[in-house]
This record gives C-alpha cells, sequence and structure tokens, in this order.
C-alpha cells in the first residue's frame, strides 16, 4: 500500500465527490460524506507526511511508465506538509459549510465542488511534472469557478467575471511557458528539466522564459503588479468558499512559485530571485495600504492576503536555507490564520447579517468568547509573539539581514507594523466599540443575534488551538520546515527520487 | 499516377471550391437562416472531403471521424432550428 | 418542437447514434475513437431525443440523472486505476486478461476498457446535464 500513498490524497477527494454525486438528492449524506471525506483525506496527508519525514521523499510513476516519459507524483517534505495543510482545511470548512453555507448552494452541489477543489490543490501539490500541474490547475480553476459564481448574486458575479478572466490569462501565458520550455528542453518532468537545464548552452533564453512563469503564477498567488482581481473577488462568495480560496488557492500559486524558482530556474539567481525580491516588496506594500483604506470586514482580509503573499515570496526571493525554511513556516502559519479569520468574519456576517465595520460593534460585550477567537489568529498575522505570525516574521527578517538586504527588511517591518494597526481597527471597529445606533431608514437593530451554532465554531477553535501550537512548539515546526527548505536547496535527493526506476 | 489518385485531386480541389462559397455566404448571410444553411453545407462538404482524402491516401480510419461530424452536424443543425424557432424569427 | 419529419428520424437515428457510441467505446482502444467521443455521440443521440420531443421523456428515456451517471463514471475511472494498486502495481497500470471464444479468436480484456467506460459515462452525464439544463431555461 505504499505506493498508493502519495496518490491517496488525490483519489479520496475524487472519490468522495463522485458517491457525493451519486446522491444528489440528499443534502444529508452529501455533508457527512463532505465531513468523512475530508477527514479521510487529513489523515491520508497526515500519513504521508509522517512516512515522508521518516523515509525520505516518495515517487509514484503513474501507470509504470517510468520517470521522464510518464507522469510522476513526488512527494517531498514541502508538498506533503502542504497536502496536510489542504487536510486541515478541507476538514474545518466541510464542517463548517454544514450550517455556513445555505442550502441552495449546497443543493446546488457546494459539496462536490469542494471535493474537485481539494483534489485540484493536493494534485498541484504533489505532480511532479509540469504539465501534469497545468492540468491541475485547470482542475482547481474550473471548480473555484463554479465555487466563485455559485448562487449567482450580481455582486458575485462582477467578482466572479474578474476572477475567471484574470486566471484565464494566467492559464494561458503558463500553457505557453510550457509549451516553449518543452520546445527548448524537450521534457516536461521537473526532475529532468533541472537537470537538462542546468547543462543549457543558453542561459538567456531560459530567464526568459522564466519571466513567463514567473508572470503566470504571480497572477495566481496575487503578486505585483497584478493583485487587483483578489481583493475584488474574494468578498463576494460564501465566507466558507472564500476561506478555502484565502487560504488555499493563492498558495498553491506561492507553492508553483517555489517549486519552479528553486527546482528549475535556478541559472541566473541575481536577476530572477532580485526581481521577486522587489516584486514581494511592492506586494506587501500594496495589500496593506489597499487594506488601510476598507470598511468592510472581508475587504480588509483580502488585502491583507495580497501583502501576506509578499512575505512568502520574500523568502522565495532571498533564496536561502534560512530564508526558504521562513517561507514555509510562513505558509504553514498563514494558511490557518487566514482561513481562521475569514470563518469568524462568517460567523459574525451570519449574526448581525452585515460585514461593514461601521455597522459592526460590541460584539465583545455580547460574544467574549468568539472575540478571543478572533484575537488570537489576529494577533498571530500581526506577528505578536508568542504567536506562530511572530516566529514566521523573525525568521525573514534574521534571512535578510544576514543577507544585507536591509530594504526588504525595513519594508517587512513597517508593513507587519501597518498589520497590526489594521487588525486593531477591526478589533476596534467590530469588537469594541459600541454597537451603533440605527442608520436613518433602518429597522429596529435586532437585539437578539442569531444564536451561533457549534459546528461553525469547532473549525475556528481548532484552528485556533494549531495556531497557538504552532507558536508555541515553534521550533519541532520550523525544524520541519528547515528539512524542508534544505529538500527545495539542494534538489539532489528530489531528482533521484524521482529518476529512481523502480515504480 | 493512378486513375483514382487523379479523380481524387480533382474532387477534392472542386469541394474546397465550393466551401469557399459556402464560407462566403456564411460570413453575408443576410438572414440567420441562410448562416444556418451555409453552416449546414460547410459541415456536408467537410464530410467530402475526409470521405475523399480517406480514398486518397488508403486510410480507411479516417473515415470514422467523417461518420462522427455526418451524425452531429445534422443534431447541430436541428439544434439551431429549435433555437430560431424558440425565438420566432427567422 | 413537433415535426413529424425529426420525430421519424429521432427514432431511427437514436439507436443507431447510441450503437456507434458503444463500437467508439470499443474500438477506442486500438484505433481513433475512445471514451470521450464515444460519450459526445451517445450525448448527441439523448439531444436529438430532446429537440424532437421535450426534455422529460428525454429524462425518461435516459432512465438514470445525469449527476448518478457522472458520479458512477467518475467511480468507475477510479476503480480501474486502484485495480493495479492493489495488486502491488503502480497506480493506474493497466492489468490484462483474456478468453478465447472458440472459433472467434481471442478477446483481451483489460482495465483501460473500465477506465474508458468511466470516462463514456462522465462525458454523457456531463454533456447531457448542460443540454438539459440549457434547454429547460
Amino acid at each position: 500500500m505504499l505506493s498508493l500513498l502519495p496518490v491517496l490524497p488525490i483519489v479520496i477527494p475524487l472519490l468522495s465527490g463522485a458517491i457525493s454525486l451519486l446522491f444528489w438528492r440528499s443534502l444529508w449524506i452529501q455533508r457527512w460524506i463532505g465531513v468523512g471525506g475530508t477527514g479521510l483525506l487529513l489523515l491520508s496527508t497526515l500519513r504521508l507526511l509522517s512516512e515522508v519525514e521518516r523515509t525520505g521523499i516518495l515517487s509514484v510513476q503513474i501507470g509504470g511508465w517510468a520517470a521522464p516519459v510518464g507522469i510522476t507524483i513526488v512527494a517531498d517534505l514541502f508538498s506533503a506538509i502542504m497536502a496536510v495543510l489542504a487536510g486541515i482545511i478541507g476538514f474545518c470548512v466541510a464542517v463548517y459549510s454544514w450550517y455556513g453555507v445555505d442550502e441552495r448552494r449546497q443543493s446546488y452541489g457546494y459539496f462536490v465542488f469542494l471535493h474537485v477543489l481539494l483534489m485540484g490543490v493536493c494534485g498541484s501539490f504533489l505532480t511532479g511534472d509540469i504539465f501534469n500541474m497545468y492540468v491541475w490547475f485547470e482542475v482547481m480553476l474550473m471548480a473555484s469557478f463554479v465555487l466563485v459564481a455559485l448562487g449567482g448574486t450580481p455582486m458575485q458575479m462582477e467578482g466572479a467575471f474578474k476572477y475567471v478572466t484574470l486566471n484565464l490569462v494566467s492559464s494561458a501565458l503558463f500553457l505557453a511557458g510550457i509549451g516553449i520550455l518543452y520546445g527548448v528542453v524537450g521534457t516536461l518532468n521537473m526532475a529532468d528539466l533541472s537537470v537538462k537545464l542546468a547543462q543549457t548552452a543558453d542561459p538567456g533564453l531560459v530567464t526568459t522564459l522564466s519571466m513567463f512563469f514567473l508572470i503566470a503564477f504571480g497572477i495566481k498567488a496575487a503578486m505585483f503588479p497584478l493583485f487587483f482581481w483578489l481583493p475584488s473577488s474574494y468578498h463576494t462568495p460564501p465566507p466558507a468558499v472564500s476561506a478555502v480560496f484565502a487560504g488555499l488557492l493563492t498558495k498553491v500559486g506561492v507553492y508553483a512559485l517555489i517549486r519552479v524558482f528553486t527546482l528549475i530556474f535556478v541559472q541566473d539567481v541575481v536577476y530572477t530571485h532580485n526581481l521577486i525580491l522587489i516584486m514581494s516588496g511592492l506586494t506587501m506594500l500594496c495589500g496593506v495600504l489597499g487594506a488601510a483604506a476598507q470598511f468592510e470586514f472581508r475587504r480588509v482580509l483580502s488585502f491583507h492576503i495580497v501583502s501576506q503573499i509578499g512575505y512568502m515570496t520574500m523568502g522565495l526571493g532571498l533564496n536561502s536555507r534560512l530564508s526558504l525554511t521562513a517561507s514555509v513556516f510562513y505558509i504553514t502559519h498563514h494558511i490557518i490564520v487566514k482561513t481562521n479569520l475569514f470563518l469568524v468574519s462568517g460567523v459574525i456576517q451570519k449574526m448581525r447579517g452585515t460585514g461593514d465595520l461601521k455597522k459592526l460593534g460590541g460584539l465583545y460585550k455580547t460574544h467574549p468568547s468568539l472575540s478571543v477567537l478572533f484575537l488570537i489568529p489576529a494577533m498571530s498575522l500581526a506577528g505578536l509573539p508568542p504567536l506562530s505570525g511572530f516566529f514566521a516574521k523573525l525568521g525573514l527578517v534574521i534571512a535578510g539581514l544576514r543577507l544585507e538586504q536591509y530594504c526588504i527588511v525595513a519594508t517587512a517591518l513597517f508593513v507587519s507594523l501597518l498589520t497590526l494597526f489594521s487588525m486593531t481597527k477591526l478589533w476596534a471597529e467590530a469588537f469594541w466599540k459600541p454597537r451603533p445606533d440605527v442608520a436613518e431608514g433602518e429597522d429596529e437593530p435586532r437585539s437578539d443575534d442569531e444564536p451561533m451554532c457549534l459546528t461553525m465554531i469547532l473549525p475556528i477553535l481548532v484552528l485556533a488551538l494549531i495556531t497557538l501550537t504552532i507558536g508555541i512548539g515553534a521550533e519541532t515546526f520550523f525544524n520541519l520546515a528547515d528539512r524542508a527548505a534544505g529538500q527545495l536547496m539542494d534538489p539532489t535527493e528530489y531528482i533521484e527520487a524521482v529518476m529512481r526506476t523502480r515504480s | 499516377m493512378t486513375l483514382v489518385s487523379i479523380v481524387a485531386e480533382v474532387t477534392l480541389s472542386m469541394l474546397t471550391f465550393s466551401m469557399f462559397f459556402a464560407l462566403m455566404r456564411l460570413a453575408q448571410g443576410p438572414t440567420l437562416a441562410d448562416r444556418v444553411v451555409a453552416l449546414d453545407l460547410t459541415s456536408t462538404l467537410v464530410v467530402g472531403i475526409i470521405a475523399i482524402y480517406t480514398i486518397y491516401v488508403k486510410e480507411p480510419v479516417l473515415l470514422q471521424a467523417a461518420v462522427v461530424l455526418a451524425l452531429l452536424s445534422f443534431v447541430g443543425t436541428i439544434a439551431f432550428a429549435t433555437y430560431v424557432e424558440r425565438r420566432g424569427r427567422p | 418542437m413537433n415535426s413529424l419529419i425529426l420525430h421519424t428520424a429521432s427514432r431511427l437515428l437514436h439507436p443507431l447514434l447510441l450503437l456507434y457510441a458503444v463500437y467508439l467505446l470499443f474500438s477506442g482502444h486500438n484505433v481513433p475513437g475512445g471514451g470521450f467521443c464515444a460519450g459526445l455521440i451517445g450525448a448527441a443521440s439523448f439531444a436529438l431525443h430532446t429537440f424532437a420531443h421535450d426534455v422529460p421523456s428525454a429524462r425518461k428515456l435516459l432512465r438514470a440523472d445525469p449527476h448518478t451517471l457522472i458520479g458512477t463514471g467518475l467511480l468507475f475511472a477510479m476503480g480501474s486505476a486502484l485495480l493495479s494498486a492493489f495488486r502491488g502495481q503502480a497506480f493506474m497500470t493497466g492489468l490484462w486478461g483474456g478468453f478465447d471464444l472458440s472459433g472467434l479468436g481471442h478477446v483481451s480484456v483489460g482495465t483501460p476498457v473500465i477506465f474508458d467506460t468511466g470516462v463514456f459515462l462522465v462525458v454523457l452525464g456531463v454533456t447531457l446535464l448542460i443540454i438539459f439544463t440549457l434547454s429547460e431555461s
């Protein structure tokens, strides 16, 4: 069964999706399959991580076709960590969606597309073939197009339109890049590409080619200058959907960037990685400044995704083992925290019926426990010790200082300060200030909020606990991230695992 | 140069020539019905071209494509017809 | 659309198209064809019926819900892929077996056929789902 382990994170969501389709009429069964399937996914990814951690990189040659020709599924530590995160988010969101997504959307196949989305995400993390990665991207995007438009309110459609257009452009660029790459090198297997490009005669062409991938993945990851689609579409679908998007989708772009720019395009590091560094700095600044101007709960959070993406790619741009470690750690921390914040915003929206900060208020008085659950991820995002965000930022800052890149370190610290300001704004507006009186032309404010249901609070609690664990046990997680970064910096082990002839 | 290949070449060029007119009607066609008929004609011509080409290169497998196209273009034209009928405008 | 010509044509063409779909499905391993285009042809036969009569009667003719078709197809495809893994080979490796029909020759049966059947069902289901939804709206 060991040979099946790396493909299980792809097989399980597909099977869950297929079985959900068989029970199209029964929402109740679909919900149970949603929770059960994602739970199994989580278990399988955990098992995969422990196996990879124990025995090294695992690979499966699909269909028994040997490496450079066939498709290889590879699980190194970085992929396995990402897959586990996908499992955690998938499970938490499935539980949350039980009541967090309205029945009408559920009856249009919400859970089916959630499974397909998770399959695409896990597939992109685990594949060792660049064209196959494109295919998984498409699977993921197809499902996300449906999820973002499902329900079809006019605001949603407007957001979906921007989302779809930009992502199609990015896919086209990605595909064009793959085509040219294949024309130049004659292989699509990433390990093989790494070997063959190292001996290439024309590094200038390869650098030009790498720009295709930088832009394509940059759009998906919402990096500067093509990030504007994210804040204008992520706040439109139901909170559970935007939580998955916020947690996983942009991070797939970041994963692809890190994978491609550590394994394949390492010929002209001075040019490509410095460019990434500059883009990261600008991404951070634009995101956080955009957030300062917003007054809608999820819009603020969406702009913060953009600024946080800058931190993750900053680690890639610095291109040292420590900085990559910090990047991996940052991604881990960010996925958990960001999803959690979106879930909290969903609870608030369900309770008060609005996400507008000006109309919210007094939540601390009525729901102190929820406030604490908001405060943990929010402060973690801002980077306050001893929460996970602090260690992630600390790692990046130290890595930057060691490489004497003072400019980007200063930017990172400044943006961190602004993030704290922004989180304080959310806290003050939604929780701290007294509830505003009735605006003109509206009914009496409902004195009693809708009750919170347990299935919506439980995932938030679990994610908050994970954040705390990452913060308190930072050393363990940092060591794991360090080993993952080691595998990324020195791809020999990866290449050997893929090229090994045994299936 | 066998007789079959000469005939095939002549027929192919004639079919291509007719294709030109069909496409012209498709582009010009004052009414929607004109365009639908032109489209149907185009697909019929393509079926013919494939069939002749199959004989020309002696590769019977290609004939399947012609069969599929012939069947589907029929359904396609009907779909167009229903659409036109439902819109209530020629 | 209530046209006698169309009704008659659809009654004649519907089984013909389905038969051709099945032929494409099974011949697809060695020559052009396979699950995908077989699914399209199969869907076209039901589409023809939809245009000739109406959606409810086409649904009745299909018997199964398109969603069920998609789900079953996915299970078929995954099942064929998993079979080899349970036999200890790499995921999705084709397994082949066969039997002799006396006088008619050797028949090979393999997991790729199951996979193709799955693709056929998925394509049929998705296409019909789209066609039914569009014609109902």
